[in-house]
């Protein structure tokens, strides 16, 4: 299942934050660091957790440009605020609190469903490039779609439910981080989440994209 | 158990204990209803998989100004970058090169010699004539000498015969003689004089004016550098427009199939 905060990128590929005895330097390690003076250790944390923050605002506010200012903010509020970070909650977790609330003082900004207005042009030839060469153009073009379709359905939630789902579903966070993050009692969180895949299912089915076994019938 | 959907997600995202997993699977095996949900949720998360963000170059870099420049980001500019930026500041550079073809001027007279152009105030400042000197006020002295004395021979061979003495050929002493060869000598050297000083101001002049030429050459190269670079980021905005018709032609191909 995807799940873009559970692999961060520096976490893929430990040899980018390596202390002298070899090791991956932890967050809080870094963020002790940082604290210190040490930008370069704050410059480690922006690369292990730029494109999980990324894909976080892009996936609430759906515009990818929007998303990059949002997250670029979240970086420069954390790096202001980093004396005030107690170390209370994981340090992932307060740059999703920061970004969340980023996304929503943008959503109020905008007035309108965010994510309905979000899906941009489908670059065919860019996609051309990702391809796989098991993988043909129609195939490419079928998940581009899909991921469209997506999207839109994600779209029409409300945004107390699209933002559990995308923290559960893409991210990977417990239900007591959601909780935590959202200031709201865990069963309100798989609540929210019932109901939120409930409504993506019926989207999907009526966009043509439900199937036996996501409709239920086995 | 009765049914209960938040143990159904808590299991659908594998987030229980050991026993809450134990009691919802016992109850799943007797619950044909949270059976066919679950199938069918574990089904949409994996259509829910296809949703995947773009993958941008980010870079985010926070620096510190003090001890150093920030590294150039290309997010930068391409986020400050616009095809309407590009167009008024290609408009600007050709007005700024007619303007500074139109203010051109060139001008010579009595105070001086000045180059002008709209862009180059060095080139406008207005270069006088050299303060009379000693030398020159010797000249025109030499040469107001000589005005007079040429005037006085004009005036003698105009004279009435009976208000002055003929004068004839017998008559023209020595010392007049003289006084015309050291006339002409003086005359030459006046213009000789004369000339080389103008020469000398003119290649003061044309020294000024190549360097106003070169400066305003300079700027202007600058300007036309900069435009062509904002023009080739208009070029790529143009070509990403061409891109998106040719993913719309390629959509609706495939849609007509």
């Amino acid at each position: 299942m995807p799940s873009d905060g559970q692999t961060p990128r520096g976490a893929s590929k430990p040899t980018e934050n390596v202390t002298s005895i070899g090791m991956a330097s932890t967050d809080e390690e870094l963020v002790a660091r940082s604290m210190g003076g040490d930008l370069d250790s704050f410059n480690q944390l922006v690369l292990r957790w730029e494109r999980p923050i990324y894909a976080l605002a892009y996936r609430v506010i759906g515009r990818e440009d929007d998303a990059r200012d949002v997250c670029q903010e979240t970086f420069l509020r954390a790096f202001r605020a980093l004396g005030g970070f107690k170390g209370q909650a994981k340090f992932s977790s307060w740059l999703y609190r920061i970004t969340l609330n980023l996304c929503r003082d943008w959503i109020r900004r905008q007035r309108r469903q965010p994510v309905a207005q979000a899906p941009e042009g489908v670059d065919l030839l860019d996609l051309a490039t990702e391809t796989t060469p098991a993988e043909s153009i129609e195939d490419l073009v079928a998940r581009r779609e899909l991921s469209l379709a997506v999207q839109r359905a994600m779209a029409v939630l409300p945004e107390e439910q699209r933002t559990a789902i995308i923290l559960k579903e893409y991210h990977g966070l417990t239900f007591q981080e959601i909780a935590d993050l959202l200031d709201c009692p865990l069963s309100t969180v798989k609540t929210r989440l019932y109901q939120g895949l409930t409504v993506l299912r019926r989207q999907l089915a009526g966009a043509g994209l439900g199937s036996n076994s996501m409709t239920g019938r086995s | 158990m009765k049914c209960d959907r938040e143990q159904l997600i808590s299991y659908l995202y594998d987030d229980v204990s050991a026993a809450e997993r134990l009691a919802f699977e016992r109850h799943l095996r007797g619950c044909a209803e949270c059976h066919d949900e679950l199938v069918a949720l574990r089904g949409l998360r994996s259509t829910l998989s296809a949703w995947t963000p773009p993958q941008p170059e980010l870079a985010f870099e926070v620096v510190d100004h003090r001890i150093g420049q920030p590294r150039p980001r290309t997010a930068g500019w391409r986020a400050w970058w616009t095809p309407a930026a590009g167009l008024a500041a290609a408009a600007a550079l050709v007005l700024a090169a007619a303007s500074a073809l139109a203010h051109l001027e060139i001008r010579y007279g009595s105070d001086g010699f000045s180059v002008r152009t709209g862009w180059n105030t060095q080139a406008a400042v207005l270069v006088p004539s050299p303060a009379p000197s000693q030398d020159a006020q010797r000249l025109e002295a030499a040469y107001a000498d000589v005005e007079r004395r040429l005037h006085d021979l004009e005036s003698a061979s105009h004279a009435p015969a009976a208000a002055s003495p003929i004068r004839t050929a017998s008559q023209t002493t020595a010392a007049d003689r003289q006084s015309d060869v050291e006339i002409l000598t003086r005359v030459r050297d006046l213009l000789a004089q004369s000339e080389s000083r103008q020469q000398r101001e003119l290649a003061l002049r044309i020294a000024q004016v190549l360097r106003d030429v070169d400066a305003q050459r300079t700027a202007d190269l600058a300007r036309i550098q900069l435009g062509l670079g904002k023009i080739d980021a208009m070029t790529t905005a143009d070509a990403a427009a061409h891109r998106e018709l040719a993913n719309y032609l390629i959509t609706s191909t495939r849609q007509q199939k």
